[in-house]
């Protein structure tokens, strides 16, 4: 879209429904750089039908070109680098990365093995990270939240009248 | 191993090999590089068990050691074989086996990928599961690798099928693709909608986990181990410690054995129900994936109720189990399986009467017996496929000798068949942990392991829920591990899955895929097969003006997108 052409005021009502789109119903897309897919399982199970986050409009999505959150398992792999690097710049701006597990954060368990180049945040920016190895469902619903939380525009003064202390 | 057999085993490599027996179960067949191929030739005209792993051990530099041992374990139910042959390290070469063995090229890939061992008659192949920058003479299982000498060096950009011959169409898939969970990556050749030739690149979550092991203690190796895979932790670190007991000389408690008995199959209940709804999914049924994963839910509790944690349990410890089951916990398993069995009987229709999920499974993908033998697929796709063979029945290990378990295996060879086979080895799940939990012998949990385990080496085997996974332990006294070498099942089943998928549809791939359940993570390692003519590569390079490189189509993504934050 020509947003450059586009009067200021349209662009602000443009974004405004984009973030508003955006945080309501967050498109995810998943990538394991070396994790032993105890998070990738972890992960599945929040879209089963006991968590099931997809009522809440977020939905795992198989296409980077159509994700606005990439939600990474595992340390990074010598092999997994490259392809992670990739699968990062084949996303949309704005993007987002939640990197899930205690490997993502420090190699974990893994660390200092050879064919280890690092964790996520060595690779690519890191929004949020989630520990545990593996972490509950719960816990990466959380961090999808945390990261969606820190998305949302800070209150206007006219909205905290309207909702009390906020 | 009956002396008999020992003897006949004896008579048939005749001079060729030096034949030792070590315990009841193993024997042991010295040969040199030049005599193996032959000594495995008359071995194998006895039809005597299958190819189980290949175990290279590095003694080190030269003034301690200076060779290479490289061990052909052929098992048959307890019973091992191996052929050792030594070689030195600055000339290490053995002959391929793989003209007598069909399924030996993956772990001679390995081998010679990992230890720098060159295997005369194997094909030449592009790098299997070390990356593509990995520097050439370096390997990692050497004793004196150290991980700054493994310095990227410059490649050349990957091609999609520039070893096919000009005009064939490559689909290639993955390592991030939606039909995929776990990163791999296939080139599927097709002719319309048929496949006509297919190879897949693993690696992608190669960590290096045999070195790391030789890096920690015998106790930290065992939470290392644990996460080769988060789907069957629990049976990784029972091999494991199941190996070091041995090798310790540990007799560990029957009530500890009693429960990693149970949470094994705990496991094996939710790696099958998961498996259950991920394989729908990929055929696009995905009621059933949603059904499946609320039920495994059901387990999930359990074993977070009886371990603390709902993935990688850590139950084990080196001489026993850190946690005890008591009678409510007992009952809530009870209770958890009694609404599971009730579930399982209904999926076991879906799969067998549903006339949708029927012709997306019924006769697709068969692996024939011969040829599931040929490629030594185990597991519940080598049951599937008329294969017998369940090392809980075959060489009982932990509890499976007081609760013995009867195999499920099918004859029909297809997909439905290995829907069918691992729903019904849910029901002997159930009927083994009824079983066990009304006979649970008292005692206590665990005993004392020493810091320090002997001299020796030491194989355990066991069935995970994908089939045979195979330990080797090597101790030298000390407090680390001297090589810890794992064989995963989902590596064997590879062979089989390329090779089956040639002539299948292209849109039957995810369901054939999902049929072996592979597990990325347990592989750790990767191999390249191509079928039907394929007459080798020339390098068709990205020359032409409608190929673009790597880095153009890198570049043209960033630019589309507007990338950068």
């Amino acid at each position: 879209m020509p947003d450059q052409k586009l009067p200021s005021a349209w662009k602000r009502a443009i974004d405004r429904v984009a973030l508003w789109s955006r945080i309501n119903s967050p498109w995810l897309v998943h990538f394991n750089s070396g994790s032993c897919n105890g998070c990738d399982i972890e992960i599945l199970a929040t879209l089963a039908p006991r968590w099931d986050l997809e009522r809440f409009g977020v939905k795992l999505w198989g296409s980077p070109r159509h994700a606005d959150v990439l939600v990474c398992t595992g340390p990074v792999t010598r092999l997994a680098r490259e392809r992670l690097v990739r699968v990062y710049e084949q996303m949309p701006s704005p993007k987002f990365v939640v990197a899930i597990g205690s490997c993502g954060i420090t190699g974990g368990a893994f660390h200092g093995c050879y064919n280890i180049v690092g964790d996520i945040g060595d690779v690519i920016p890191v929004d949020v990270y989630v520990p545990g190895c593996p972490p509950r469902p719960e816990a990466i619903i959380d961090g999808v939240v945390q990261l969606l939380t820190k998305l949302k525009p800070p209150r206007t003064s006219r909205a905290r009248a309207a909702g009390g202390a906020g | 191993m009956s002396t008999t057999e020992f003897s006949r085993i004896q008579e048939a490599v005749g001079t060729l090999a030096a034949c030792s027996t070590t315990s009841e179960s193993r024997m042991d067949l010295r040969a040199d590089a030049d005599h193996l191929l032959q000594a495995v030739t008359s071995f194998r005209a006895l039809n005597w068990g299958y190819l189980s792993a290949i175990t290279g051990l590095d003694g080190g530099p030269a003034p301690t050691d200076g060779h290479i041992g490289i061990l052909y374990h052929f098992c048959q139910g307890p019973a091992v074989v191996t052929f050792r042959v030594e070689v030195p390290r600055d000339h290490a070469v053995v002959p391929s086996i793989s003209a007598v063995v069909p399924s030996a090229p993956l772990f001679e890939r390995e081998l010679s990928e990992m230890l720098g061992v060159e295997v005369q008659g194997l094909p030449a192949g592009k790098r299997q599961f070390l990356s593509d920058d990995w520097p050439p003479g370096v390997y990692p299982l050497r004793k004196d690798f150290s991980p700054e000498s493994a310095v990227p060096v410059a490649r050349s950009a990957p091609v999609i099928g520039s070893e096919e011959a000009p005009g064939t169409f490559i689909v290639p898939i993955g390592p991030q693709h939606p039909a995929l969970k776990e990163p791999g990556h296939f080139e599927f050749a097709v002719d319309g909608e048929i496949i006509t030739g297919a190879s897949v690149r693993l690696g992608y979550v190669h960590r290096g986990i045999e070195k790391g092991a030789e890096d920690r203690s015998w106790v930290q190796a065992l939470y290392l181990v644990e996460r080769i895979c988060g789907i069957c932790s629990h049976i990784h670190a029972t091999a494991y410690t199941l190996g070091v007991e041995a090798l310790a000389g540990m007799t560990v408690p029957p009530r500890a054995q009693a429960i990693r008995t149970i949470i094994c199959e705990l496991e094996r209940v939710h790696s099958h129900l998961l498996w259950l709804g991920v394989a729908a999914h990929e055929a696009g049924f995905d009621t059933l994936f949603m059904f499946s994963w609320r039920d495994r839910e059901t387990v999930m509790d359990l074993l977070e109720s009886v371990t603390g944690n709902r993935v990688n349990y850590s139950v084990n410890l080196l001489g026993g189990v850190k946690c005890d089951i008591d009678a409510a916990a007992a009952d809530a398993i009870r209770r958890g399986v009694d609404y599971l069995q009730e579930r399982t009987r209904h999926y076991l229709k879906i799969v067998t009467t549903d006339e949708s999920f029927l012709r997306r499974t019924r006769g697709v993908g068969a692996i024939s017996r011969e040829m599931s033998e040929r490629y030594g697929t185990v597991g519940p796709t080598a049951r599937a496929s008329g294969v017998t063979t369940d090392l809980r029945k075959a060489a009982p290990y932990a509890a499976y000798g007081q609760f013995p378990v009867e195999p499920v295996f099918s004859q029909a060879c297809d997909q439905e068949a290995r829907f069918v086979v691992r729903v019904k080895e849910l029901f002997e799940c159930y009927r083994v942990l009824r079983e066990i939990l009304d006979h649970l012998p008292g005692g206590d949990l665990a005993i004392p392991a020493p810091r320090k385990v002997p001299e020796g080496e030491a194989i355990s085997r066991v069935e995970a829920p994908r089939g045979e996974l195979f330990y080797y332990l090597r101790s030298t006294g000390g407090v680390k591990p001297d090589r810890v070498k794992v064989r995963t099942p989902s590596l064997c089943n590879w062979a089989a899955v390329v090779n089956v998928v040639v002539g299948q549809k292209l849109a039957d791939i995810p369901v054939i895929l999902a049929g072996i359940d592979p597990c990325f993570s347990c592989n750790d390692r990767s191999f390249t097969l191509r079928r039907r003519g394929r007459t080798g590569g020339s390098g068709h390079g990205s020359a032409s003006a409608e190929t673009w490189s790597w880095e153009e189509l890198r570049a043209y993504g960033i630019r589309y997108y507007g990338g950068g934050r």
